[in-house]
């Protein structure tokens, strides 16, 4: 503290570039290691750009990012999500049951794994609002909670005789690559366009940053964070039905490992765990790193075992910098 | 004079409401279900309460400075590993395999709380790296293969009594008392309380926010070890999956217990007597015969029920607590 | 009288855009009690925080008893042997009396701390303050002032040379003051340097011995012997003839209808019967000492405190205003916060988006979507009619000056096109040229018929501005004088009325506990 005051003469003179530098920095970056990443891997696994193994990459990618979305969109009020993972385990096996045993349509099942997702969420939202409790500990309790419920009302059995139309989405390809991109760049659209051009998502943004200067400026800060909780559950949502689409099968053991994935892409794309700053793009790439470095271990054969040690080690020197630019962030609120 | 004070200390205490409901349940259970009062019941129960409630405890400590501690399973399971391979490929024994394990328990703790510390960075995001980062160790020495064989001396001991206490049931009791010790009455526990509580008043009394933390993710750390070996005693094999599936309870039970998240204020026995109560749940939805599914679905009631009444009561002590403004006559 | 326990000399110390403290020096000497003055924004906070080590000087140094010391944090100056009592409370919410007391040196036995011990050590020092609280009650059960008790305690108890009072007399009865005063002469006596910040004159001569006063952030005295100095020539200090505040033109009064109207408002806080009226075209102002429920009053009315009786009428209609949404967007009320960096504004955004925040809702028709560009277009000509000076729009908030800061959050409600403008200490902490530039604006908003009401607690700049001044005193108003834009006869009357307000609360036997101070 003493020595952002100190130092505060010499920001001045240059404050002008920094904040622009800071934050092209870390997209920049991001981008730069990932080509690193690609031409090492590439070079040393000549299978790494086989047919074969994009299509499997961009299908992980696809999920995983649409996975660090619903984490991200929360992370934008200051709270997180322990239940992304339940809640897509929730849509999965509500849009199988819906194609198996009622034998809807596709799209209409869907909507019906989409819309109870959302309402998972709207529900982790009104209750961490309407008790003032961290959303930490709802979410904590609500995973296992809805998680729990979806086993009593499965009787944690798996709907296994999908549709082939519905399977097929998840051999759709679109060159080499996953079709299932499409559904994730669409999302990363619509949140981009939320983010950056609506009235609610500059609201979840101010609501998150300040949550008491948003209320004296008239945002419904309540309103907003349940609204970023149901988008947090469509996200996980849609993640699920592009796992079942991928496993051809709706299973209700997905889900149980989302955790890390769900931190790991925004916090590696410089979305603040404080609130008030998010970034969709950061956020893609965050997922594109993770899911090249997961191939890029198995295909050198570094062992599968070794793959969570180099995730954890890359998440640390990822938070490292995110600390380093909040640090920045503060030094200018420190200011007078 | 003093024996009604106790009484009336008791009567207030605030885990008072979670031991009526787990008396009830243990009065309840017992009159449904023949066989959970059986000895092996029982028995069976405690092996699981032993484990349960020392890293309850690992994180309740963290929790108390005011912050997270994800990587509680993974040093859990870390520390397992690495005791049981010990003993087993290098026949170390036990006394020194365990103050081994404690080492790595409290190395691997001062390192979360280190960095936690000292780059300011948000603990829970450095406990979930460190989470990743152990597991991975964890899987990369062991290739998800157990080790089998452990020392017949290891498994005497966890079955052995102290006196006529077994010694299953004085691991808990013991741990809990040392850490109720540690909080109530020494100087770095009370630090520890203050700087979860209100961390710029405890900086100002010349208490080291950076000590507080870094002692707390220690002790932490040395508790999740010890966890970790009581858990390869139960089991009588180092499986590299202890430790997974710690982090629900780990935090149901200090919360259930009464702790706030937000640092300053935790319960041992409240705790304790949560820990139990989980147990107990596990326990007796076997015993109803229910599916396994509903242990699931009822801690998350249990979880979301205990922190609104929590809540609850916190926010009638403000009200009747607060000074009164005044309220003459206009 | 030995001399220089502490010592400050040409102490500067700058911030991007205000120079906070300009070869500030003070003296204070073993054996006296020395009263530091200065209005708000005059450089005594600052001050204080160099001594405590929160900051450190860009020039000058600090002598403790000759020796030059260089803190880098509270927990130095602690252990330099400086006791503290901060404005603000800083105890351990649900650690007891004595160990909050106790805190930095808890007795031991074998190990263990010994409660016993540690109540009895602390009692000691609670019945030298006379003060009738059991050591081991748990301190969240006490009230302000009690709390404010406790710290002056917890100060004592450390036997410091030195002994720093920050406002400690801001929330305790006159009784109250009237033991922690005995008891500061007999540690003077024992030879204790004692520094003494207050707002309150009557203190100042009733216990100082000498007086040292900030004005801008230089001084305006240095060490007068309390008998060579009056109110009058103190106050003169503090308010000076020289600063921008004269120089503002003249006001043209146009008052329209009554646009704003309470009455007899009570809320959760505790306000009782409060009656209110602003017209179009009028500048109001609130006064009253920290604590008297001001900003608390300001936020019912924008809705975001509950009231819980009486009725607020906007144009002579009554207006449910149940979130400041509805304030904003229905009633077209406006509040500018004292607290900018923490209600005001959020740092970490840009100015477009701290400003553009209360009209998002009017931009990009039924979807609701709109680009920056639209929000620049909305917003740039308040940035410019303010004269914000930023390098853009998409510079973060936290980046600008004090005074550029509170422009931005004055920008945003201007932007919301505010009918009535709540304007809360809109001068503390920012420069001299900004300062006279915001008095000037809330006279321009009011000819353009804005209803103001202004909250401050620089009866300078109240007298100045305003016309009208409502005096407030727990939660109450107690007095409504029109403004006769003379400072020594308005601050007379003013303090009079609170003064008086204080004294009938007495008889009635009512021990004051504010709320929300």
């Amino acid at each position: 503290m003493l020595e952002a005051l100190s130092s505060s003469q010499r920001l001045k003179t240059r404050f002008e570039l920094l904040p622009v530098l800071v934050r092209a920095a870390n997209v920049a970056g991001l981008a730069i290691v990932i080509l690193l990443l690609v031409t090492i891997v590439a070079s040393l696994a000549p299978g790494f750009l086989s047919p074969f193994n994009l299509f499997t990459l961009t299908r992980n990618l696809a999920i995983d990012t649409v996975i660090g979305f619903s984490m991200m969109v929360v992370l934008a009020t200051g709270g997180m999500n322990l239940a992304i993972g339940s809640i897509g385990v929730c849509a999965i096996m509500a849009t199988g049951y819906l194609l198996e045993v009622l034998g809807l349509p596709i799209v209409v099942s869907i909507a019906g794994g989409l819309a109870v997702a959302a309402i998972l969420g709207w529900l982790n939202g009104i209750l961490i609002v309407r008790t003032g409790i961290h959303s930490f500990v709802i979410t904590l309790a609500t995973a296992s909670l809805y998680f729990g419920a979806m086993l009593i009302l499965t009787k944690a059995e798996a709907f296994r005789e999908l549709p082939a139309a519905f399977n097929a989405l998840g051999k759709a390809r679109f060159g080499p690559y996953s079709a299932l991109l499409t559904v994730t760049f669409a999302v990363g659209a619509a949140l981009l366009v939320l983010f950056k051009y609506s009235l609610v998502g500059r609201q979840i943004l101010a609501a998150g940053a300040n949550p008491v200067a948003a209320k004296l400026s008239g945002t419904p800060v309540e309103r907003v964070i349940v609204v970023a909780h149901v988008l947090s559950g469509l996200c996980a949502g849609i993640a699920g039905v592009m796992v079942a689409a991928r496993l051809a099968a709706a299973l209700p053991s997905v889900g149980q490992d989302w955790l890390l994935p769900s931190f790991l892409a925004p916090l590696l794309g410089g979305t603040l765990l404080s609130g008030g700053l998010v970034s969709v793009v950061g956020t893609l790439l965050g997922a594109v790193l993770v899911t090249v470095l997961q191939n890029g271990l198995v295909l050198l054969k570094v062992g599968s075992f070794w793959i969570q040690f180099f995730l954890g080690l890359t998440l640390l020197v990822a938070v490292g910098l995110d600390r380093w630019r909040s640090v920045y962030v503060q030094r200018a609120g420190l200011k007078r | 004079m003093i024996r009604s004070r106790l009484v009336r200390d008791l009567i207030h205490a605030e885990w008072m409401p979670l031991l009526g409901i787990t008396v009830f349940f243990i009065v309840a259970l017992s009159l449904i279900a023949p066989a959970f009062l059986t000895e092996y019941n029982l028995f069976v129960m405690l092996r699981i309460l032993s484990v349960t409630g020392i890293f309850a405890m690992s994180q309740m400590i963290v929790i108390a400075v005011g912050q997270m501690n994800l990587a509680v399973g993974a040093i859990g399971g870390l520390v397992a590993i690495l005791f049981g391979g010990m003993m087993e490929v290098y026949g170390i024994p036990v006394p020194l395999a365990v103050l081994a394990g404690m080492a790595v328990g409290i190395a691997t703790g001062w390192l979360n709380g280190a960095i936690i510390a000292y780059s300011g960075i948000n603990g829970f995001v450095v406990t979930l790296a460190m989470l990743s980062i152990y597991t991975g160790l964890n899987y990369g020495i062991t290739e998800s293969i157990p080790f089998y064989h452990m020392p017949q001396a290891l498994l005497d001991w966890y079955d052995g009594k102290v006196g006529p206490i077994p010694n299953i049931v004085a691991i808990p009791i013991v741990s809990a008392i040392m850490v109720s010790l540690f909080f109530s009455r020494t100087r770095p526990g009370r630090y520890v309380l203050a700087t979860g509580g209100n961390p710029a008043a405890a900086a100002l009394s010349g208490i080291s926010i950076q000590g507080s933390v870094i002692l707390a993710h220690t002790v932490s750390g040395a508790l999740a070890a010890f966890a970790g070996m009581v858990a390869v005693a139960r089991l009588g094999t180092a499986e590299p999956t202890i430790g997974v599936d710690w982090l629900l309870p780990s935090f149901a039970a200090p919360v259930i217990g009464g702790a706030i998240l937000s640092g300053g204020h935790v319960s041992v026995m409240g705790t304790m007597i949560a820990v139990v109560l989980i147990v107990l749940l596990e326990n007796g939805l076997l015993l109803a015969r229910t599916d396994p599914y509903y242990v699931q679905f009822f801690l998350g009631m249990l979880i979301l029920a205990a922190v609104v009444f929590n809540r609850w009561r916190a926010v009638k002590a403000e009200k009747t607590a607060a000074p009164v403004a005044q309220e003459a006559a206009p | 009288m030995t001399a220089g326990a502490l010592l400050v000399e040409n102490a500067t110390k700058v911030f991007p855009g205000v120079k906070a403290l300009d070869r500030v020096s003070m003296a204070l000497n073993s054996g006296e009690i020395h009263a530091l003055l200065g209005e708000n924004g005059a450089g005594k906070s600052t001050l204080i925080k160099i001594v405590t080590g929160v900051y450190r000087p860009d020039e000058g140094e600090v002598r403790i008893m000759g020796k030059a010391v260089s803190f880098s944090s509270p927990r130095d100056a602690f252990a330099a042997g400086i006791g503290v009592v901060h404005q603000e409370r800083n105890l351990i919410p649900r650690y007891s009396v004595a160990e909050n007391i106790m805190i930095e040196r808890l007795p031991t036995k074998r190990g263990l701390i010994d409660r016993g011990e540690m109540n009895r050590q602390a009692s000691h020092w609670l019945a030298a303050l006379d003060l009738a609280i059991a050591p081991e009650i748990p301190v969240n059960r006490l009230s302000v002032a009690q709390m404010q008790l406790v710290e002056i305690a917890r100060a004592l108890s450390q036997q410091s040379r030195i002994l720093l009072l920050d406002e400690p007399t801001a929330s305790i009865t006159r009784n109250e003051i009237e033991v922690l005063f005995g008891l500061l002469r007999r540690l003077k006596d024992d030879g204790v340097a004692i520094l003494f910040v207050t707002h309150k004159l009557e203190e100042v001569f009733a216990l100082c011995d000498r007086v040292t006063i900030l004005r801008d952030g230089r001084n305006a005295c240095d060490g007068v012997p309390i008998a060579d100095i009056d109110k009058r020539q103190v106050v003169a200090h503090m308010v000076g003839r020289d600063d921008a505040l004269s120089d503002i033109g003249n006001r043209r009064a146009n008052l329209g209808e009554v646009k704003l109207e309470l009455k007899g408002v009570s809320t959760a806080l505790g306000h009782r019967g409060i009656d209110l009226q602003v017209r179009k075209g009028e500048v109001v102002g609130l006064y009253g000492l920290v604590g008297a429920g001001r900003s608390e009053l300001a936020k019912a009315v924008i809705g975001a405190e509950k009231i819980t009786g009486g009725q607020i009428l906007v144009d002579g209609r009554p207006a449910v205003i149940r979130n400041v949404r509805d304030a904003l967007q229905r009633w077209r009320i406006g509040y500018v916060s004292e607290d900018r960096k923490q209600e005001g504004l959020i740092l970490a955004h840009s100015v477009a988006k701290n400003t553009g925040i209360t009209i998002w809702h009017r931009l990009g028709g039924i979807l609701k979507l709109f680009t920056d560009k639209q929000e620049r277009k909305a917003i740039g000509p308040f940035i410019q009619k303010l004269d914000v000076r930023t390098p853009s729009l998409d510079q973060d908030v936290g980046n600008l000056s004090g005074g550029n800061q509170q422009k931005v959050s004055v920008a945003k409600w201007l932007a919301a096109e505010s009918e009535i403008l709540i304007v809360d200490e809109p001068t503390v902490g920012i420069d001299i040229r900004t300062k006279g530039y915001l008095h000037r604006l809330i006279w321009d908003l009011a000819e353009q018929g804005v209803a103001v009401v202004l909250i401050t607690s620089d009866l300078a700049e109240m007298v100045l501005l305003a016309d009208r001044v409502v005096v407030m005193r727990d939660f109450r108003v107690i007095g409504d004088l029109p403004n006769t834009y003379n400072y020594e006869q308005m601050s007379r009357q003013i303090m009079g009325r609170i003064h008086e307000a204080k004294l009938d609360e007495e008889h009635e036997g009512g021990a004051s506990a504010f709320q929300g101070a």
